[in-house]
């Protein structure tokens, strides 16, 4: 019987309440101590085979009959009023199916300052102005390069300190000034004045983190494609449900009457969730031509509009005792939005949650610039703002002259100071306790006195660590269904989607372990949203946490549903039924397989639906964890080379130590590309993105990784909800570039305080050091 | 990239006659095909070399290394003549790229890489591509020059040229009037007003070997050392070549050259002036670090590279000086 | 001297052991004309600049960027993609050992990373793992699978070694 409930959704850190319908009876958790058979054990992804031998179709490889390919235009001015744009010369081309302007764009308003599908107002260098539509992608791009476009050119600011000033050029018209919202936004507990009064101790610190870019390999775009009035959308996505319900929506169809299908996409990161003027104009182009339209960027574009984690400026002050005690924690953050902000990334969340403190107070301002938008980008703000914190932790602890992790171990938080709940589990010391043992954290403090003798060598080491909190415990709504085949293989379906997280592996084991099956007898489709019922999108780490309660849900359903039918047929009381292996027993008595049972039966097919329960009221649901790093600076080049990582993080129950190892190894290196290589280099006063491209955007290679040791800590958090598995997307790239930071601060002995640490910034150091 | 007509040809000497300003060779096609794809060159015509099978070897002889213009990269670090007695050259093809760009770019084509300034590379209509103004000087200039040598603040950006200097390497050239021999160190020149390039090749002229003199001590040693700002697969933000006669600490005909600090590698002499035959200690190694840089006048976001070009030459002086043996 | 172009010019081009015609202007590259004119889209078009490697193919053994190759020029040559590597639908070992040690996330880098390890391993049956390091340096993966792809390969060498010579394949 569904049950209508409400419940607390925390994505990100922006909170919501949600509707959802439950249905069946919510399932009593899997215990810490649950004999469990196959979730929990190290499980190779059951699309491995797909992904490695070419076989799996991203939504690039869409080729359907009679496609064709379109290409983005875009624009070369930075802010600007678009008047003409000639396209005769580019209609001419042969191949040239269409050209779409802003002049013959449909009139449908995008996105949160409510522009249109091809805007005529240009603020920023790389929007999309217009859209060429050839036989060929070669074609396309050769009419591409003759449409003439007649710019009015305004003035603009992409630098986000200079578009803070008063008197700054702004860069949407129609707002008092550059600030999203139009001011800071404040957050506040306790008496921050009174908490440095109270100090013995104030340690401050300045840092800079830069604009980094996604680069998701497969860039953002979609395949429209009509057969009479349905639409189906492939699109690279992570929430295909969500580019349905954009994709209706802003084209006015019956959700009935469209698809939208993600079934392996190539990276996203958070950048590719729907929204996207791309989707409408794809379907848009795709009906007047009456064949399937490609739609993808290229590099440049996708580097230039998709999305970037934006470059911050934040000044941590933090006021303590003598003992380490934190009594006030002030926290001051700019975060670059780029043209279009429709959120602030929670910079100020690690500030505000990571260590006790009664009194915290935090300013956090999103400024707008003539560049390319933010977008979400893997934990965003937290990997930012826990750069500046565990800076200032570490300059308190040298202050108060403390050993780092014992300062850290001294304000462990007792409950979620967001909401004065407890917490559902929180294991943090059990995380500092084992990665201390295994990066060797004693050595940091001998090392200290070592440091004169050592510092006429070529090489100085370091190290340093940075703690990590986040959600990731997922919630409704999300639904799967279960299909038992007449050959005892089972099939479920669900319209969450894999972005290489390994979601589709995970789900089977958990459909496995309850039915019953060997994981071999289990397939999993996703993303498709006429291959199963809804799945939340995948971000903020909530895809294990909703999902595999949902399924586990929908094969509880599926198994007593057997159970029934084999209680009927052999008369045995259903209660005594056990399904282990494939094979089916009353008590120890083997009855048959569950194959030869639906054999049996011929052409009939058992069901199972099922759906994540409600989100506990009384307790936070947060996970947790800590990275050290070690480095080695070499003094003759300034390069900093990561020697050893070590990773202890909390996600709950882990359902697949080898996909959760990819997934932590995988934060921590792109939080070392942040930390080392990555930054976008923008000339402010052209308003240029030099670098939108992977020659000089230099994401980390295999000669860069070094040794990584993920210990598993492997706690369910039974309170969660019924697998007591949590979210492991985001919470490996938290601590990464803070704690590497936090390391060349100890090798070198002076703070590099901007990010990335690159050679030349460390010669410069070294330079200051010397003279 | 604009369309082309793709001309295949059995011998070097048969693209003399078909080259001009809008005709031109294709090798490896690393450099040329990013190039055509951006629009920044457009030929008319193509004329791939590749099947002139007759421009890849290595060839090791009494006067030295001959080099085909089609040698890739890979052949070069792999060589173990050239790893032996020519080892600058092959730790710079190595460090060079990635293995599948050293599989396929030749040693001809990268010594004529063009330079990898973003604004060249870019949108922009800079000076190197005939506009009025280099963008770099203003602009984002961290990968750009110290040295100044013209109007254009892009460095030189492949790695085996730089060893090549130091090695005395000559290029062989084929042209209309027949062949020219011409030093690498001659060859690479700043861009000027009527010439904006970063080398003397003519418009119908063809690079065809390398020819890297032996030495006639048999103590010559040879390093080249690069700083990237990844661990691989990056230009250089500066790196050093260095040949010397090497016994115990004393280094005899030493050359010392610099990459990626001007439109050109450019030779220390000041420096090899200075540690020539003299016992080479840390403070005259210091020295030869500070004289490499004395006349560099950094940009705005490069000045790095000063104190990394002293540390690189210091290190490659050092490093050789420990390969005595 | 062969002269071909501006215009589509019909060419024969060895696959994966097939042959293949296909009509292309000289312009094209190997990667474009793999995918859009033969539907094998293994290869994937990432950076489209010889910046990433997620296009690598092989071409007579050696591994190249299809990106910055044109197809044209391939005629005569033996090119293989991730679609030719497995034989008759069961994944080569080296394909195996990427799914064993996870060494991919998305999966979009994957084929590239593979066909690189395979023309690493023709040149260098055993390697060290500093020589897988800088052997599968040209493939950058963003999803940072790289610890499981140096353990692949090494795996993969380590079978292939046990598997060549029979009998004398010591167990660890």
């Amino acid at each position: 019987m569904p049950k209508v409930i409400k419940t607390t959704i925390n994505v990100e850190g922006r909170v919501s309440e949600k509707f959802a319908i439950v249905e069946g009876v919510e399932l009593p958790p899997w215990g810490e101590n649950e004999e469990l058979g196959i979730v929990g054990y190290p499980t190779p992804r059951i699309d491995g085979a797909a992904r490695v031998s070419g076989e799996a179709r991203y939504t690039y490889d869409v080729q359907l009959n009679g496609m064709v390919y379109a290409r983005m235009v875009r624009a070369k001015a930075v802010s600007a009023m678009i008047g003409r744009v000639d396209v005769a010369k580019a209609k001419a081309v042969r191949g040239v199916l269409e050209i779409m302007t802003p002049e013959n764009a449909p009139e449908i308003k995008m996105g949160s300052d409510q522009t249109h599908l091809l805007s005529s107002e240009v603020r920023f260098a790389g929007q999309p102005i217009a859209v060429v539509v050839a036989l060929d992608p070669y074609v396309a791009a050769d009419a591409a390069a003759l449409i003439e476009v007649h710019y009015e050119e305004r003035p603009f600011v992409a630098d986000p300190e200079a578009a803070l000033a008063e008197d700054a050029v702004k860069v949407q018209a129609n707002k008092p000034n550059n600030l999203l919202n139009g001011k800071p936004r404040i957050k506040e507990r306790g008496d921050i004045q009174a908490g440095f009064a109270e100090a013995e101790v104030v340690a401050e610190v300045r840092v800079t983190t830069p604009t980094a870019l996604h680069n998701a390999f497969e860039t953002h775009g979609c395949v429209a494609h009509w057969e009479g009035d349905q639409l189906t959308i492939y699109e690279s996505t992570q929430h295909a449900f969500g580019v349905r319900e954009f994709a209706a929506k802003k084209l006015e169809l019956p959700l009935s009457k469209v698809r939208a299908v993600g079934t392996y996409m190539g990276g996203g990161f958070g950048a590719k969730f729907p929204g996207n003027a791309y989707t409408i104009i794809a379907a848009t182009l795709a009906k007047r031509l009456r064949r399937p339209v490609h739609l993808m960027y290229d590099r440049e574009g996708e580097n230039l509009e998709a999305g970037n984690r934006g470059r911050t400026i934040q000044r941590v002050k933090l006021g303590a005792k003598r003992d380490g005690t934190l009594t006030a924690i002030e926290y001051n953050g700019i975060s670059e939005g780029g043209a279009a902000m429709s959120w602030i990334p929670m910079l100020e969340g690690p500030a505000s949650m990571m260590y006790r403190c009664p009194n915290f107070r935090s300013e956090t301002t999103g400024v707008l610039t003539n560049l390319g938008p933010m977008a979400a980008f893997r934990a965003p703000g937290f990997v930012e703002g826990m750069v500046g914190l565990e800076a200032a932790m570490d300059e308190l602890a040298a202050k108060v002259d403390m050993d780092p992790l014992e300062l850290r171990r001294k304000n462990i938080p007792d409950t979620d100071q967001l909401d004065d709940k407890p917490f559902s589990s929180f294991p943090v010391a059990e995380c500092y306790r084992r990665g201390a043992a295994a990066i060797g954290w004693e050595r940091r403090n001998q090392r200290d006195q070592a440091t004169a003798a050592q510092s006429n060598g070529r090489y100085r080491r370091g190290i340093g660590m940075s703690s990590q909190i986040w959600w990731g415990g997922g919630g409704p709504p999300a639904y799967a269904e279960m299909l038992l085949n007449s050959d005892g293989t089972a099939t479920v379906m669900t319209g969450t989607q894999d972005l290489g997280t390994g979601t589709r592996t995970i789900l089977a084991q958990v459909a496995a372990e309850e039915l019953g099956l060997p994981l071999e007898h289990v397939n999993v489709t996703v993303g498709d949203t006429l291959q199963g019922p809804f799945g939340p999108g995948s971000g903020g780490s909530i895809t294990t946490g909703s999902m595999t309660p949902a399924v586990r849900s929908a094969a509880n359903d599926l198994r007593n549903n057997l159970c029934d039918i084999v209680a009927q047929m052999r008369d045995v009381p259903q209660e005594e039924i056990e399904i282990r292996g494939g094979v089916i027993y009353r008590r120890d008595e083997e009855l048959a397989s569950v194959k030869d049972v639906m054999g049996k039966l011929g052409d009939v097919m058992l069901t199972g639906t099922g759906s994540r329960g409600p989100n506990p009221d009384d307790v936070s649901v947060v996970t947790s964890g800590v990275q050290f790093a070690e480095v080695e600076v070499d003094t003759v080049t300034g390069q900093v080379k990561v020697l050893k990582i070590v990773a202890a993080h909390d996600s709950g129950r882990i359902m697949n130590p080898q996909t959760f190892n990819s997934q932590i190894y995988g934060g921590i290196i792109q939080g070392l590309g942040l930390a080392l290589t990555e930054q976008r280099v923008v000339d402010t006063g052209r308003g240029a993105v030099l670098n939108p491209n992977l020659e000089f955007y230099k994401v980390p290679t295999v000669a860069d990784v070094p040794e990584i040791e993920n210990i598993l800590i492997d706690i369910p958090d039974v309170k969660a909800n019924s697998t007591g598995a949590k979210g492991a997307g985001e919470p490996g790239i938290i601590p990464t570039a803070a704690a590497i930071a936090n390391a060349v601060a100890n090798a070198l002995g002076v703070r590099i305080a901007d990010l990335p640490i690159t050679p030349g910034r460390v010669l410069e150091a070294l330079e200051r050091e010397s003279s | 990239m604009q369309p082309f007509i793709h001309i295949d040809i059995a011998s070097a000497e048969e693209v003399i006659p078909l080259l001009d300003a809008r005709t031109r060779p294709l090798a490896g096609g690393t450099d040329m095909l990013p190039l055509m794809k951006e629009g920044i060159v457009a030929p008319e015509r193509l004329i791939n070399l590749k099947r002139a099978t007759n421009l890849r070897y290595i060839r090791v002889a009494d006067d030295g290394l001959h080099i085909g213009a089609l040698t890739t990269l890979d052949d070069l670090e792999r060589h173990p003549d050239v790893r032996r007695d020519y080892t600058a050259l092959a730790q710079a093809s190595a460090l060079a790229a990635s293995p599948q760009l050293r599989n396929m770019a030749t040693i001809g084509g990268n010594i004529l890489q063009q330079v990898r300034c973003w604004y060249y590379r870019g949108d922009f209509h800079c000076w190197l591509k005939g506009g009025d103004l280099c963008h770099a000087r203003d602009g984002r200039n961290e990968y750009h020059a110290i040295v100044e040598q013209s109007p254009c603040v892009a460095v030189y950006p492949s790695d085996p040229p730089a060893a090549l200097i130091a090695l005395d390497a000559r290029l062989r050239i084929i042209g209309p009037q027949g062949e020219r021999l011409v030093s690498v160190a001659e060859f690479l020149q700043p861009p000027t007003a009527q010439r904006r390039s970063l080398h003397g090749l003519g418009p119908n002229e063809l690079i065809i070997e390398v020819h890297v003199p032996k030495s006639a001590a048999p103590a010559q040693r040879s390093i080249y050392l690069k700083a990237m700002d990844r661990a691989t697969w990056a230009y250089a933000l500066v790196s050093v070549a260095v040949t010397a006669e090497v016994a115990a600490d004393v280094l005899r005909n030493v050359r010392i050259v610099v990459g990626a600090v001007a439109n050109t590698p450019m030779r220390a002499t000041t420096a090899e002036a200075l540690i020539e035959g003299q016992s080479l200690t840390e403070e005259l190694i210091r020295e030869a670090g500070r004289a490499a840089v004395a006349d560099a006048a950094p940009l705005e976001h490069n000045g790095y590279k000063l104190p990394l070009t002293r540390n690189l030459v210091g290190q490659a002086l050092r490093d050789l000086r420990g390969s005595s043996s | 001297m062969i002269e071909h172009g501006p215009q589509k010019t019909a060419i024969m081009l060895d696959v994966n052991g097939l042959t293949q015609y296909v009509e292309i202007e000289p312009r094209r590259t190997l990667l474009d004309t793999l995918r859009i004119d033969l539907g094998l889209t293994g290869a994937k078009l990432v950076c489209n600049m010889g910046n990433c490697g997620a296009c690598t193919v092989l071409v007579d053994g050696v591994a190249v960027y299809s990106c910055l190759t044109l197809a044209i020029e391939c005629e005569g040559k033996r090119i293989t993609t991730i679609e030719g590597l497995s034989e008759e639908g069961s994944l080569h070992p080296l394909q195996q050992a990427f799914v064993q040690h996870d060494a991919l996330q998305c999966g979009f880098c994957t084929p590239g990373q593979v066909l690189a390890a395979h023309a690493l391993l023709e040149r260098n049956p055993q390697p060290t793992e500093a020589e897988v390091v800088e052997g599968m340096s040209g493939n950058l993966c963003r999803c940072g699978a790289y610890r499981g792809i140096v353990e692949a390969v090494l795996t993969a060498a380590k079978e292939q070694a046990v598997t060549s010579k029979p009998g004398s394949g010591k167990t660890a």
